[in-house]
């Protein structure tokens, strides 16, 4: 299968492949957010025909508290396409664009506690681990893992200086301002 | 400027709140400052603050009270800018854009350099794409505004966007060099500088491209855009070297692109397969976890190096038990030598892996494979046969798979998939429930399951299959549509069209059509959102990608379902108290049906009294929600629900159908099927000439089409028929448009050619023989028996034709013709053993390996976070 960053015509068929793979969906705007605000971040894998079989939908955590880190909000590989290996191509290749083009030191993500496949998955052949336990997280009630993956060896490992930076913090706030309402204002 | 009706001290400072409340979301506030200012007998009918009070009645959601009291302060005071700026915000949330332009544009008259009045009109123009408005507009605030970075970028916008690269560039450039201390990492400048970096591609000015690229590499934190531009422009102005340089870091970033591995290849002028082999050979070497270097050569490679190569991978994956193994090489089938070389192998390897466990009895190594090799080389014989049509070898081969391993789901998707191509959905939808009861956590599979029962016409099976995963509380198919599913909606659609329910079937293609809606609409936020985070490429990206969203698959199928069911109901249109037909699962057996059904029932119950326990929790989450829904902005219009019985009855299906062809006609004019389908449209208008339009375009893209040909005999009798009442102009382009274009002296003689020309084909044949029945009644003999006789070797014979013409003789659309009916049947009964449409299917067919529900839990990774 061919991976490559995603674009935006690709966002719709990764909401399509999303809503056949897992139980979190969500609309396309939040699609289109995340495609617009990091569009380094989110890779796609597809077949000959360029249909999306797998995806990672990813961002960065704009907390500034905390080291700047990537957040996955979503991976999935359609099971017709497991075994390929190709959950982690894409993360590798979302995390090191984490790591190039926002200087993330780890990056998190969220799985439910129930899922152990995906929990397996994350801490042996991704190497996430377990940071703590968010409880009710999910809509139906049920607890999440919050899992973590530190960048600092994947760093090196492709050969790339992990860079030491000072961010603009100040200008990631702005950025970040909530983007979802009509916000409508009247200058009189 | 001071107001045309100023206001005191006091009044003004309440109306000043007003205006704060408003900014601020306290509206009951706002309401309560503005009945202050309106009791006073002196300012009741002050035009501004009315003009305000109904632009906050609107967020409240009092929509009527709103209008009419924007409506009344802007009649009472027309010289106020602000009266029209809060009229043109009310038309926007109304989603009237064109309106709520005009009004800016007449607020603009009166304060000219209102900043925000312009900015919301900027947005408005882009949102419309006018573009020479929006370039306008864009000056006006730079003018204002010079400082400000949005002011530059949003003029450059507007030039790149009108193509007048060089103005973009300039403005761009004017802008950076304002930029004097730029911070390490910056990943807004950095945006910036690939903004310019984009304009100067779509410029084609590579020279400066690259030099912008050398410049600025520095300040650039997108190092992927930055490699990727460099490999791409320097292969288009043919510098190999550095061609190949790029490609060589983007393979090491990347192995599994196969864009690079194409653009090494022209780096390197690779021409011979042993060159290009070469280079595969060599990236392997080098990842040897990448599939790409592996699989890719398998699509050029010949002879003996390919099957030595394929040999390789199919038994590494056979070994290492990889089910997506066929899906992976099933694009190699376009070569029927590749085709019989791989199955040679896998036979090969079967008979082998029988006898003594190797792949092959000549393998010099003594070690033995594991018995779920033979499994997977089982499933993969089943996908190869079922993929070229066999398919009673396939289930043969799946079935042999399960014997040796029940509990495997991937056997039981490739069951039912060689079912549903067999043309017994039932069957298929047995299998895909087996697998799903085998692993009740994989929405892959229930999403599978569902759609085969869909497929089935069960569509509240499906939907009770959808549910398990759909959010608790509410109906599953509200919250699929709230999540935008359209694959549901669609297969919704046509299995209600397939089951004559009329209503339904329209609902669900409106809900998909309102989804593009949506989604273009989505694009508002962007506007404002995008020129602060400077993510331009992207967002220009966004702009293209709206403008042709319904050339989705998604909006195709769900435009082309409505179309058809408007034709019908124009044709049939449904009496008042006639309810839409229900079910008419025809190709499905009754008893089979039941059984599934009860099943399902008995799961139902399960999963209720598991939500009896969530319930309690869920009512107070509702509460949560309800009581911060209250202080919401109420967003948008309230759109007009859909109910299936009046969509049943539409007053004008016609315009309906057209409504739905447009976007076709404007963005998927490759498709032939948009053509047939304007032309359906346009014979009911008796519009010769848009008919004309239509076969036109249809012949340009296959003139030989089944469907196309009996259009053009339809036209050509229309056309007969209204010669004497057609004004002159009409005629005359007629007769030039069609000059040439038939040449045969009748319409008969026409189809004759036809059948000439393509008659080695089924549904080519079939056409023919419903153009003959059309013409002749008489010729109806003649047109049974082209189908009943029709040759075995013929081109195009698929179940599914053969099933429509089963169909069609059953409708009488050949007279009454019970006999021949069941000679064909019994005739494609032997084509098609597996096909419910001409019989029962074997006995060694049904699918009942195990109960399924002594297996629960399967441990296949489910990837998700």
């Amino acid at each position: 299968m061919n991976i490559r960053l995603a674009t935006p015509e690709d966002l719709m068929n990764m909401q399509h492949c999303n809503l056949l793979c897992l139980p979190e969906n969500y609309q396309m705007k939040y699609y289109f957010y995340h495609g617009l605000s990091w569009p380094q971040l989110s890779y796609v894998a597809e077949d000959e025909k360029g249909k999306i079989v797998g995806y990672v939908l990813a961002k960065m955590e704009e907390d500034a508290e905390d080291d700047p880190h990537g957040h996955i909000t979503s991976l999935a590989v359609k099971r017709s396409h497991r075994r390929l290996g190709l959950a982690q191509k894409l993360m590798d290749q979302a995390s090191r664009a984490m790591i190039e083009s926002f200087g993330a030191k780890y990056v998190s993500l969220h799985v439910r506690k129930s899922n152990r496949a995906a929990l397996h998955l994350y801490e042996n052949t991704l190497r996430f681990s377990i940071s703590e336990i968010e409880p009710k997280y999910y809509a139906d009630g049920e607890d999440a893992y919050a899992m973590k993956r530190n960048l600092a060896d994947f760093a090196k490992q492709v050969s790339m200086h992990a860079r030491c930076r000072v961010f603009r913090r100040r200008s990631r706030l702005r950025a970040s301002v909530n983007f979802k309402s009509h916000d409508v204002r009247l200058s009189v | 400027m001071s107001p045309s009706q100023p206001l005191p001290p006091r009044e003004n400072t309440l109306f000043k709140r007003i205006l704060k409340c408003y900014e601020q979301k306290q509206y009951k506030n706002g309401l309560k400052f503005a009945k202050q200012i309106l009791c006073n007998p002196k300012y009741a009918e002050h035009g501004e603050t009315l003009a305000m009070k109904g632009l906050t009645l609107n967020c409240l959601g009092r929509k009527d009270e709103a209008f009419d009291h924007v409506r009344r302060g802007l009649r009472n005071d027309l010289k106020s800018y602000v009266c029209w700026h809060v009229f043109g915000l009310l038309q926007r949330s109304e989603k009237k854009y064109e309106e709520a332009i005009k009004c800016y544009r007449n607020a603009l008259k009166l304060d000219k350099d209102n900043i925000q009045i312009l900015r919301d009109l900027s947005l408005l123009q882009i949102q419309m794409r006018d573009l020479d408005g929006y370039k306008e507009t864009r000056y006006q605030l730079l003018v204002l505004r010079p400082t400000q970075r949005a002011s530059w970028i949003g003029y450059a916008m507007a030039f790149h966007l009108l193509k007048d690269f060089d103005m973009a560039l300039k403005i761009l450039e004017e802008f950076r060099k304002t930029q004097v201390t730029v911070k390490p990492f910056d990943y807004e400048h950095s945006e910036l500088l690939l903004y310019t970096a984009f304009v100067l591609r779509e410029a084609e000015m590579y020279t400066e491209l690259l030099r912008h690229l050398d410049t600025y590499e520095h300040q650039i934190v997108d190092k992927l855009f930055i490699a990727e531009t460099r490999a791409e422009v320097n292969l288009f102005m043919c510098d190999y070297a550095a061609t190949e340089k790029y490609y060589l870091d983007l393979l090491n970033r990347n192995p599994e692109n196969w864009a690079y591995y194409k653009g090494l290849e022209k780096a390197r002028r690779a021409s011979t397969e042993e060159e290009r082999l070469a280079i595969y050979e060599e990236q392997a070497e080098k990842f040897p976890k990448a599939h790409a270097p592996k699989r890719l050569p398998l699509n050029f490679l010949t002879g003996d190096t390919f099957r030595q190569l394929v040999d390789t991978v199919l038994r590494e994956s056979l070994h290492k038990g990889i089910p997506p193994l066929f899906v992976t090489l099933r694009a190699l089938y376009e070569d029927q030598w590749k085709v019989e070389v791989i199955e040679n192998l896998v036979v090969g390897y079967v008979d082998s892996l029988q006898s003594c466990e190797k792949f092959s009895p000549q393998d010099a190594d003594d070690t033995k494979e594991p018995p779920s090799v033979l499994l997977w080389a089982y499933g993969f014989l089943a996908q190869h046969h079922d993929f070229l049509g066999n398919t009673t070898k396939g289930l043969d081969c799946i079935n042999t798979a399960l014997e040796h391993t029940p509990t495997l789901i991937e056997l039981y998707v490739i069951k039912a998939k060689i079912f549903k191509h067999a043309g017994n959905i039932s069957e298929a939808v047995k299998c895909l429930d087996e697998a799903q009861a085998l692993d009740t956590a994989d929405r892959y599979i229930n999403s599978k399951c569902a759609k085969y029962m869909l497929r089935a016409n069960m569509t509240k099976e499906a939907e009770e299959m959808c549910a398990k995963f759909t959010r608790e509380g509410v109906s599953a198919v509200d919250n699929l549509n709230e999540m935008q599913c359209m694959w549901f909606e669609t297969e919704c659609a046509r299995a209600y069209h397939r089951s004559g329910k009329w209503g339904e079937a329209i609902k669900k293609c409106h809900e998909i059509d309102r989804h593009f809606t949506e989604i273009i609409e989505d694009q508002f936020d962007f506007h404002t959102y995008c020129m602060r985070k400077m993510t331009l490429r992207t967002y220009v990206g966004l702009l293209r990608l709206e403008d042709v969203l319904r050339q989705h698959p998604f909006y195709f199928r769900a435009a082309k379902c409505a179309i058809e069911v408007y034709l019908r109901l124009y044709d049939k249109p449904l009496a008042d108290s006639e309810e839409d037909q229900h079910d008419s699962s025809e190709n499905l057996n009754p008893s089979e049906i039941k059984k599934m059904r009860n099943k399902m029932r008995k799961e139902k119950k399960k999963l209720q009294q598991e939500k009896e326990r969530q319930r309690a929790q869920q009512e107070r989450k509702e509460q949560h929600n309800k009581a911060r829904q209250q202080n919401d902005e109420v967003e948008g219009p309230k759109e007009e629900e859909l109910l299936p019985d009046k969509l049943a009855r539409p007053s004008d299906p016609l315009s309906e159908a057209i409504r739905f062809l447009k976007p076709l006609q404007m963005l998927c004019p490759n498709s032939i099927e948009t053509h047939i389908l304007a032309f359906e449209i346009f014979y009911r208008k008796d519009k010769l000439l848009l008919m004309l339009q239509s076969i036109k375009r249809a012949r340009g893209i296959d003139p030989n089409h089944p469907q196309l040909h009996l259009c053009l005999i339809k036209f050509l009798r229309k056309m007969q028929e209204q010669k004497g009442a057609l004004p002159e102009t009409v005629s005359a382009a007629l007769e030039t448009a069609t000059n040439g274009m038939f040449s045969a002296d009748s319409l008969t003689s026409l189809n004759d050619a036809y059948l000439q020309r393509n008659g080695t084909s089924l549904p080519h044949a079939f056409a023919a023989a419903r153009v003959m029945s059309l013409l002749d009644p008489k010729s109806r003999e003649g047109a049974l028996s082209l189908l009943v006789n029709f040759n075995g070797t013929l081109e195009g014979k698929d179940s599914h034709v053969c099933a429509d013409i089963v169909e069609a003789m059953k409708s009488n659309e050949f007279g009454v013709c019970q006999e021949k009916v069941t000679e064909f049947q019994a005739k494609c009964h032997k084509l098609f053993p597996n096909a419910i449409a001409f019989g029962s299917p074997p006995a060694n067919c049904s699918s009942n390996h195990f109960n399924s529900s002594t297996v629960i839990n399967d441990q296949q990774p489910d990837y998700e976070s």
